[in-house]
């Protein structure tokens, strides 16, 4: 048999994993198809619960804002009825990025907190995981940051034992969402 | 090979993590729900499985060059695949298992049988050969979950079982598990990475007790059945 010069086989080898890359990418297609409507109906609903759980509306509508002077919020939402917004806030705790949903409530001129809403994140288990959690600590945490203002301290909350820098970082990153919607406001 | 063979070897005398000892980061990361446990091995079963039949009915037209290449396109796939449907029909355990489903790409014990048991075996022994190793790793994962659970968080089944409601099944992911006792009062340690280490080191040193005792035990029974042999011989 003759064999082929190096240059033939790296074409032959070439072609091959080209029309194995192009089934697999043919089949995966396919799936996304299937699947892609589906994914975002599950994301669009969770951010939804996440958003009625800090301040119920009907609707939400996106608004503008300086992203260049706040760089963790992602998104200002504003709700419904006008009674204030929400903002999705993603900045880093003690493991990783988390991702938060804080609702702004406005009453004159005066914004505070309206209540808070982990949506993902990647902290200890336990320690700073009990921010997210379903627990009785996790609950009062939350709740402690109700009716707060921009210029809340981690004194000002109920702080998780064990997970100082997660406490710190959500409660400022509730700071920075209240003055970015003040920013706008 | 028998198929009875295979299933012992995949679930016991060549456990892939046990014995194989591969594949142990997402084994020790993800191991601290049942739920968890239980999603993560079914998923690598499923793909380990397919991976291992599309891997052994190609194996005679793929160039031994560019092999690996295939592979690792071939396991992407499927790992893709089972990762969208998970997103979209099982949202709270793709959620939980986090990037470790798109990590089974890299876990070596699908590039490793697909490199030591497909490309020289049938699709039909290399399909059996996916199940019994899917298993064999379900098997570590559900116990390591059964430990770490109940001695760090002190429930069975978290995610899996709710008997709020009287008992039933969740597969949303949203059942609080039985506790057995008050989480506080739980090694909270062993639901962190370092216990995994350390359920995992115990797991596999009964593992290797219980192998040296059975092949100590199998060498007896050789010796005495030679010994008896040979006095019959005498006779």
């Amino acid at each position: 048999m003759k064999k082929d010069s190096t240059g033939a086989l790296i074409f032959k080898l070439g072609i091959i994993l080209l029309l194995v890359c192009a089934v697999v990418a043919g089949v995966l297609g396919v799936v996304n198809e299937i699947t892609a409507d589906r994914i975002y109906q599950q994301k669009r609903e969770k951010t939804f619960a996440a958003y009625s759980a800090v301040l119920p509306a009907a609707e939400y509508e996106e608004v503008g804002f300086d992203k260049s002077q706040f760089g963790t919020v992602d998104i200002i939402e504003k709700a419904d009825g006008g009674e204030g917004y929400v903002v999705q806030t993603t900045f880093s705790g003690a493991q990783g990025m988390i991702t938060m949903v804080v609702g702004v409530k406005e009453s004159g001129s005066k914004y505070t907190c309206s209540g808070i809403s982990i949506i993902s994140h990647s902290e200890t288990s336990g320690l700073g995981a009990v921010a997210a959690s379903s627990s009785e600590k996790g609950e009062s945490f939350r709740s402690s940051f109700i009716g707060k203002d921009k210029n809340i301290k981690i004194a000002d909350i109920d702080a998780i034992s064990g997970a100082t820098i997660t406490s710190k970082a959500v409660t400022e990153a509730v700071a920075t969402a209240i003055k970015a919607v003040e920013s706008i406001a | 090979m028998r198929i009875k063979d295979q299933f012992r070897e995949g679930l016991i005398t060549n456990n892939p993590v046990l014995v194989q000892q591969i594949g142990m980061c997402a084994t020790m990361a993800i191991t601290t729900s049942l739920f968890n446990g239980i999603g993560m091995g079914l998923s690598v079963l499923v793909i380990l499985t397919c991976c291992n039949v599309v891997i052994a009915a190609i194996r005679k037209i793929i160039p031994g060059e560019i092999r690996l290449a295939i592979f690792v396109v071939v396991i992407a796939g499927f790992v893709t695949i089972v990762d969208l449907l998970l997103q979209a029909f099982v949202p709270a355990l793709s959620e939980s298992l986090g990037v470790f489903i798109p990590l089974i790409v890299v876990n070596c014990i699908i590039i490793g049988r697909a490199e030591a048991f497909c490309q020289k075996n049938t699709v039909k022994a290399s399909f059996i050969d996916g199940i019994a190793q899917g298993l064999g790793y379900t098997g570590v994962l559900v116990s390591m979950c059964f430990f770490r659970e109940l001695l760090g968080a002190g429930r069975f089944g978290g995610g899996l079982i709710d008997i709020s409601n009287g008992f039933r099944f969740t597969l949303d992911g949203s059942g609080g598990g039985i506790r057995i006792f008050a989480e506080d009062y739980g090694a909270k340690i062993l639901t962190m990475p370092f216990g995994g280490f350390l359920t995992l080191g115990f797991l596999i040193a009964l593992m290797q007790y219980a192998l040296k005792k059975s092949a100590k035990k199998k060498q007896l029974e050789a010796e005495a059945e030679a010994d008896k042999e040979k006095e019959a011989a005498e006779e």
